[in-house]
C-alpha cells in the first residue's frame, strides 16, 4: 500500500506550494487540509506546504476546530506561490472540542503503538481511581480482592499481573509502596491515563511483555486549586487537594495530599463454619467485620519550570502510610479478626526535563528512593469465626508473628530523544532499579538469625528508531538488553542477560481510518514480590524465571459520520502471543495464599472490539468485547516423559470474555446558563470461567466442579457542574441490581453502594 | 470512503467470529462406578484440583480424570475413610480448611457434608471418631490441638491441647509422626525436633524412638515407651505402626533423624513389637530390615495380613528425611524375613508411588503407581508370591489415594 502512495508521486514534475489558514486575519492553528486525496496537517501559525503540477486544478477542503468547513477548487500557478484560506468561525465551537478536536488523547491513541488514552478530565467528578477507569477500556479487566484498599490484579488482552507495568508521568511505580497504587490513587490526579496494550514504547523503559498503564498529571504553567470530597457506603471517605502554583518567574510548587477511609463492611454471602463444631451452614448474608483500610499521603513539589536549562525541575517528596485489616485469606475460606499491616511511604524524588537541550534533543531524568517501612502484625492467639466470635489457637491466627521490614526500592531513569530530521528520531532510555528487603520477626528473635537479605538489582536499556510522516504513517524499531541479578541471603547470586527486539508501526488510509501492527519479541524479568513473596498474601518464588514471548498485535480503527450530528468509531484488535516460561499466578498447594510460577509455554489468541457513537454533544453510546483464549503448550511437565493431558487445554481461572457499555447524557444550561448535568451509566459484563483446568473432571451438577460465575454490573454516576465546573455535586449508585459480584478466585466484591461526591475546581492561568 | 468503511466492518466482524471459533470437544466420559475411590492429581504441576473417581475394580479397565471425577478444593489434600464414609482434607498451612466427607450410593459419591478443621498433620480413626493432630513446629508454641470428629455426626465433637515439650521433656518439642488406635488407647509415636533455628526438623536425638500413650476419648498422656535400638518410628507424615489380627503392635524406623542438613541416626532401619495389651517395647524383638534387604530401609508400609507388610523402600544411596521409596518389597515380621518384589515397572519410569492404599487385609494391597509417560495404574501386590501384577489405568493425572468405601 504504501508503496502505491509512493509511486503516485513520481508520476509527474510537481512543485512545492505554501498554503495558509486565516481567520478574520489571524492563523488558524492545526487545521486540517486536504488536497485532492492528501492530508496535510498546518502547523500551529495556520501554515502548510504541499506540492502539486503546475496549471492542474486542485480540490481543497479545509477543517478546523471551531470553523465552518471549507471547500474550494484551485488552479495552482506557478511555483513556491502563496495561497490563503480563510475560514469562518463557527459558534457552537467550544462543544466540539470533546469531538472533534484533537486534543491530547486523541493525539496519544494516535502514535504507532496500540495505545489507548483515558481522558481523565471528564472524570473528575465521579469517585473513581484509576482502575475503575481502566475497567472500562476494551481488552482490560480489573481484579479487586474486594473494597477499597484491597489487592488487585489487571489484565491487558490476556496479560496480566506484572506483565503489566505502571508508570507516573513516565517514571515506574513499582516502588511506590503499598500507598500509591493504580486503585488508591483517585481519578483526580490525573489529566490522563495511556494504556498501552502489547508493546511498550522505548522512552517507558519497560520490560512489560503485556503493556504499560502511565499516568499523566497536569503539567499546565496555571495557578489551580482542585479539592473534592465524597462520602459513601460502607463508611467510606475520600479526599483529594490538588494546589499548584507556577510565578512568573518561573517558580513551580506543586501539592497533592489525598486520603481514602473504608470500613469495607460490605455483606458477603458465604458456607459460615461453626468454630467450635465445625458445621457450616450454608449461604449466610454477614457483613465483613475486620477489612478497614485507610491511607493518607502528601506529595510536594517544588521547582523551577520554563528556565534555559529546564522546561521542568522539580524535587519532591511524597510521604504516605496505609493500614489495613486483613478480613480473610486469598480464597475468602477463613475469617481473621486480628491481623492487620502498616505501611510508610518516605520518597524524596527528581524529575527534569528539558526539551532542545541541543537541537531536536529531549532529556527527562526521574530518580526516587522509597526509606519506608512496613509492619505485618499478627499476635491474636485466636480463632475466628466469620460472626466475629473467636476461640483459643495458640500460635497467632495463621502464623504468629509481628514481622517488621523494610521493602527499599530505587529507581533512576534516564530517556532521551533526538529528532534527526522532521521525519525520524532516535529514543534511548535507561532504567536501574534497586530492591532491598531486611526484616525481622520481632516475637521470635531466636528465628531472626535466619533472616536474609533479598535483593534485586535490574538494568534495562532501549534503544529505538521512529520513522514518522504525520498522518500518513509511521514506524519505530527498537531494541531492549536487559540485566537483572538476584540475591536472596545466601543463596548463588542469579545474574541474567536478554535482549528483546520488535517493530510497530500505523497507517492511516485517510485521516479517519488508522491501521496499526506490531512485532515484539519481549523479556519480562521476575519482579521482586514475585521472587520473594509480600510477606502477606503471595508467597515467595526464587526460582522464578523471565519470561520471552513472541508479540503480534493487529489493529484497525475507523471513525464516521452522518451529517454533523451523529458520529461513530469503531476499532478492533487481533491478538497474538506466544509465551515461554509466560508468568502467571495461581494458588500455592495449600489454597491460601497466591505464587507465581513459571509455564513452559502458553499461546493467547485473542480479539477485542470497541464501538463509540455520539449524537451532537447530548448523547454518548460506547461499548467494548473482549475474548482471548488462553492455551496452555507445555508439553512435558516437570518429572514425567509423556505429553502432558493438559498440553493445549485452556489455562484455568483467567476471564476469557468480558465486555462493556457506557451511556451518557449531557444536559447543558441546565437549571441556569453555564451549568451541566451529566447522567451515565455503565454496564459491565464477565462470563462465567472455571477457576481450575476446563478439562478436568465432571461438569455435571453432581460434580460441583469450581467456577466463578458470569457477572453483570449496572453503575450510575450523575454529575451536576455549576458556574462552569468550579462547584461540582456528584452521586453515583454501583451495583444497581445488588447482584453477586467476584474477583481474583472468587472472592465477593461489594454489593450495591452509594456515593457522593463534592468538587470544587478553581483554575487560573496566568 | 464507502469502501473503507465496508473494509472495517469486515475486519472487525472477522475479529469477533475468530474470538468465538475457539471451541473444545468434550471427550466422551466413562460410567465407571463402584465402591473403591481413587483420589487423581493433574500432571500439569502445582496448587490446582484433585479429582476423585469411583471404579468397582482395581484389577482391570481403565477410567479418566478428563471431563470426570469430582473436582476437589485443591491438591494438598489428605483422604481417610471411616464409617463408610469418604472424607477429603485440605492441608492449608495455619489456616483451617473444609473437610468434605461422601457416601458412596450406587457406585458414586455422593457429598454428605462439609465440615470446616483445622489443619493437621495426624488423624485416624479412633472408636465412632476420626481424630486429628494439629502440631507445633515452633519452640514458642508448646501446644499441639486435638479434634474429634464424630462420623456420625460429621460435626467436631470435642477438642483440646497437648504439650508437646512436656511430652518430649528433653528440652526439645515432640512432633507426632502418626496416631493409631491400639486397643482402647491411642499411641502416638513421635519425632523428637528441636523446632526452632531455620530447622525445625532437626534433632540432637536421632537414636531413639518413642510411642505416646494417651487414653481415649480423655487424651490424658498415660506414658511414653521409649528405646534406644532403632531411631524414631514412622516418619513425618507417615503411619509408622501396624497392628495385626492378634493386637500386637510392629513398629518401624526409617532411621533418619537429622542434624546439620545430614542424617545422624546411626542404628539400622528396623522393626520393633508392642505386644498386644503391654505398653513396652518387646525386649525381646528386634527385627533388622537393613541386614536382610540388602541395605534398603522402609519409607511406608501397609499390613495386609498374616504377619505381612508391603513396604516401600529406598536403597542406602537413595535414603532421605524426605525421599519416598519406589522399591517394593515383602516384610514378614513373624519369621523376620524380606522378599522383593517382582513385576513391578522398570523404576526410571516411575514417577511416584502412593503411601495412601488399601488392602482388605486378605494378603494383597493396591498401590497406585504414577508413570513418568504421563499414566497412573493400579497395581496389586500378592505378598506371599512378592509379585505385582499391573491392573486399573488412569487417564489425565496421577494416582494419589487408593481406597475403598462401602
Amino acid at each position: 500500500m504504501l508503496l502505491c502512495v509512493l509511486g503516485g508521486h513520481a508520476q509527474q514534475p510537481s512543485n512545492f506550494y505554501k498554503g495558509l489558514v486565516r481567520s478574520n486575519g489571524q492563523p488558524v492553528p492545526d487545521a486540517s487540509v486536504k488536497i485532492d486525496k492528501k492530508t496535510i496537517r498546518a502547523d500551529e501559525n495556520g501554515a502548510f506546504t504541499f506540492s502539486g503540477v503546475s496549471g492542474s486544478s486542485v480540490d481543497v477542503s479545509v477543517s478546523a476546530l471551531g470553523f465552518q468547513h471549507l471547500r474550494q477548487a484551485l488552479t495552482l500557478g506557478k511555483a513556491g506561490e502563496v495561497y490563503t484560506f480563510s475560514m469562518q468561525g463557527r459558534e457552537t465551537a467550544i462543544d466540539e472540542v470533546s469531538v472533534l478536536g484533537f486534543t491530547p488523547v486523541k493525539e496519544v491513541n494516535r502514535q504507532a503503538y496500540n495505545v489507548t488514552a483515558i481522558d481523565a478530565t471528564k472524570l473528575y467528578n465521579t469517585t473513581m481511581n484509576i482502575a475503575n477507569a481502566l475497567d472500562r477500556v476494551a481488552g482490560v479487566r480489573v481484579r479487586e480482592s474486594g473494597g477499597v484498599g484491597s489487592n488487585f490484579n489487571l489484565s491487558l488482552n490476556g496479560f496480566s499481573g506484572n506483565h503489566v507495568r505502571y508508570f507516573i508521568d513516565g517514571i515506574p511505580m513499582d516502588n511506590m509502596g503499598s500507598s500509591f497504587q493504580i486503585n488508591n490513587i483517585p481519578i483526580n490526579l490525573a489529566e490522563r491515563v495511556e494504556v498501552y496494550k502489547g508493546v511498550v514504547p522505548i522512552w517507558l523503559g519497560s520490560d512489560a511483555l503485556g503493556g504499560a498503564i502511565n499516568i499523566v498529571t497536569s503539567m499546565k504553567p496555571r495557578n489551580f486549586v482542585d479539592a473534592s470530597y465524597s462520602y459513601g457506603s460502607f463508611n467510606t471517605h475520600r479526599t483529594v487537594v490538588n494546589l499548584g502554583t507556577t510565578s512568573k518567574s518561573g517558580f513551580t510548587f506543586l501539592l497533592n495530599a489525598y486520603q481514602n477511609f473504608s470500613d469495607n463492611d460490605y455483606k458477603v454471602t458465604l458456607s459460615v463454619a461453626d468454630i467450635n463444631t465445625g458445621a457450616y451452614s450454608e449461604n449466610i448474608k454477614l457483613r465483613r467485620f475486620h477489612d478497614q483500610y485507610h491511607n493518607e499521603a502528601v506529595v510536594a513539589q517544588v521547582g523551577v519550570v520554563n528556565k534555559p536549562y529546564a522546561d521542568r525541575l522539580l524535587v519532591g517528596f511524597t510521604a504516605g502510610k496505609n493500614y489495613k485489616e486483613i478480613q480473610a485469606d486469598a480464597r475468602m475460606k477463613v475469617a481473621y479478626g486480628g491481623i492487620h499491616r502498616r505501611g510508610t511511604t518516605l520518597m524524596p524524588t527528581l524529575k527534569y526535563q528539558k526539551m532542545n537541550l541541543i537541537d531536536g534533543l529531549d532529556v527527562t531524568v526521574n530518580a526516587n528512593y522509597n526509606f519506608g517501612t512496613e509492619k505485618n502484625i499478627d499476635t491474636l492467639d485466636r480463632r475466628f469465626g466469620w460472626f466475629g466470635e473467636s476461640k483459643p489457637n495458640p500460635g497467632g491466627e495463621r502464623s504468629k508473628q509481628l514481622y517488621v521490614y523494610k521493602n527499599n526500592e530505587g529507581i533512576a531513569t534516564l530517556a532521551a530523544n533526538y529528532k534527526v530530521t522532521e521525519k525520524q528520531s532516535i529514543a534511548l532510555s535507561s532504567t536501574a532499579t534497586t530492591f532491598k528487603r531486611e526484616g525481622e520477626n520481632e516475637l521470635n528473635p531466636q528465628a531472626n538469625n535466619y533472616e536474609v537479605t533479598k535483593r534485586t538489582f535490574k538494568n534495562m536499556m532501549g534503544l529505538g528508531y521512529s520513522y514518522d510522516v504525520k498522518d500518513v504513517w509511521s514506524a519505530t524499531l527498537f531494541g531492549k538488553y536487559i540485566f537483572q541479578s538476584n540475591k536472596d541471603g545466601d543463596r548463588p547470586t542469579m545474574n541474567m542477560n536478554r535482549f528483546g527486539y520488535g517493530l510497530a508501526t500505523t497507517y492511516f488510509l485517510d485521516p479517519e481510518f488508522q491501521l496499526k501492527a506490531s512485532y515484539e519479541l519481549t523479556n519480562r524479568m521476575a519482579t521482586a514480590y514475585e521472587l520473594f513473596g509480600d510477606v502477606e498474601n503471595q508467597d515467595a518464588n526464587p526460582d522464578l524465571k523471565p519470561e520471552r514471548s513472541h508479540n503480534i498485535n493487529l489493529g484497525a480503527y475507523y471513525g464516521w459520520k452522518i451529517n454533523e450530528d451523529h458520529r461513530f468509531r469503531i476499532g478492533g484488535n487481533l491478538i497474538y502471543r506466544y509465551a515461554f516460561d509466560f508468568i502467571f499466578t495461581r494458588l500455592n498447594n495449600n489454597q491460601s495464599k497466591l505464587i507465581a510460577d513459571n509455564r513452559e509455554g502458553v499461546s493467547t489468541r485473542g480479539a477485542d472490539m470497541e464501538f463509540n457513537y455520539s449524537y451532537k454533544n447530548f448523547l454518548t453510546l460506547g461499548g467494548s468485547l473482549t475474548y482471548q483464549y488462553l492455551q496452555n503448550k507445555q508439553e512435558i511437565e516437570p518429572g514425567y516423559t509423556g505429553v502432558s493431558p493438559l498440553f493445549n487445554a485452556q489455562m484455568p481461572n483467567i476471564p476469557y470474555l468480558f465486555g462493556n457499555t457506557d451511556l451518557g447524557l449531557v444536559f447543558r444550561d441546565f437549571g441556569k446558563k453555564g451549568n451541566v448535568l451529566n447522567v451515565n451509566y455503565n454496564l459491565l459484563y464477565v462470563h462465567r470461567f472455571w477457576l481450575y483446568w476446563p478439562t478436568m473432571g465432571g461438569t455435571s451438577a453432581d460434580d460441583k466442579k469450581r467456577e466463578v460465575p458470569g457477572q453483570l454490573a449496572h453503575d450510575l454516576r450523575i454529575g451536576y457542574s455549576l458556574n462552569n465546573g468550579r462547584y461540582n455535586i456528584g452521586a453515583e449508585i454501583r451495583n444497581i441490581a445488588d447482584a453477586q459480584l467476584y474477583d481474583n478466585f472468587g472472592l465477593q466484591k461489594p454489593g450495591r453502594s452509594f456515593a457522593v461526591n463534592l468538587r470544587y475546581y478553581f483554575q487560573q492561568v496566568k | 470512503m464507502k469502501n473503507t468503511k465496508w473494509a472495517s466492518l469486515a475486519l472487525a466482524a472477522s475479529v469477533s467470529v475468530s474470538a468465538y471459533s475457539c471451541k473444545s470437544d468434550s471427550p466422551d466420559l466413562p460410567t465407571n462406578k463402584g465402591n473403591y475411590v481413587l483420589a487423581v492429581t493433574p500432571i500439569a504441576s502445582t496448587g490446582v484440583a484433585d479429582y476423585l473417581v469411583t471404579v468397582d475394580n482395581l484389577e482391570s479397565g481403565s477410567t479418566t480424570i478428563l471431563g470426570n471425577g469430582v473436582e476437589q478444593d485443591g491438591t494438598y489434600r489428605y483422604y481417610v475413610t471411616h464409617n463408610n464414609k469418604f472424607f477429603s482434607m485440605l492441608y492449608g498451612q495455619g489456616n483451617p480448611g473444609a473437610v468434605t466427607t461422601y457416601s458412596v450410593q450406587e457406585g458414586k459419591l455422593k457429598k454428605l457434608s462439609d465440615f470446616q478443621s483445622e489443619t493437621v498433620q495426624a488423624f485416624a480413626p479412633v472408636n465412632e471418631d476420626i481424630l486429628m493432630l494439629k502440631i507445633p513446629r515452633s519452640n514458642t508454641n508448646p501446644l499441639a490441638n486435638y479434634y474429634k470428629v464424630n462420623t456420625n455426626s460429621l460435626l467436631i465433637s470435642g477438642e483440646g491441647t497437648l504439650d508437646v515439650q512436656k511430652v518430649a521433656g528433653n528440652g526439645e518439642s515432640a512432633f507426632f509422626t502418626w496416631i493409631k488406635q491400639v486397643g482402647s488407647k491411642v499411641y502416638a509415636p513421635y519425632m523428637s525436633i528441636q523446632a526452632c533455628c531455620n530447622a525445625a526438623f532437626e534433632t540432637a536425638y536421632p537414636d531413639s524412638a518413642w510411642v505416646a500413650v494417651y487414653s481415649y476419648p480423655d487424651m490424658k498422656l498415660e506414658k511414653v515407651i521409649k528405646d534406644n535400638r532403632m531411631s524414631f518410628v514412622g516418619r513425618y507424615f507417615t503411619d509408622g505402626l501396624g497392628v495385626d489380627e492378634k493386637g500386637d503392635v510392629y513398629a518401624f524406623s526409617s532411621s533418619i533423624g537429622t542434624k546439620n542438613k545430614v542424617i545422624t541416626s546411626t542404628k539400622p532401619s528396623a522393626i520393633l513389637k508392642i505386644a498386644s495389651g503391654s505398653t513396652e517395647f518387646d525386649k525381646n524383638y528386634y527385627f533388622n530390615v537393613e541386614a536382610v534387604s540388602a541395605g534398603k530401609n522402609i519409607t511406608d508400609w501397609i499390613y495386609v495380613g498374616q504377619g505381612k507388610f508391603v513396604v516401600l523402600m529406598t536403597t542406602k544411596e537413595e535414603k532421605g528425611a524426605y525421599e519416598s521409596g519406589k522399591h517394593i518389597g515383602i516384610v514378614d515380621v513373624y519369621n523376620k524375613t524380606f522378599k522383593d518384589v517382582t513385576g513391578m515397572p522398570d523404576l526410571d519410569l516411575i514417577k511416584d508411588i502412593t503411601t495412601n492404599n488399601y488392602s482388605a487385609k486378605d494378603g494383597s494391597a493396591y498401590i497406585g503407581v504414577a508413570m513418568k509417560d504421563a499414566t497412573s495404574f493400579v497395581y496389586r501386590i500378592n505378598a506371599s508370591t512378592a509379585t505385582a501384577t499391573q491392573g486399573l489405568r488412569v487417564e489425565g493425572g496421577s494416582i494419589t489415594a487408593v481406597t475403598r468405601v462401602d
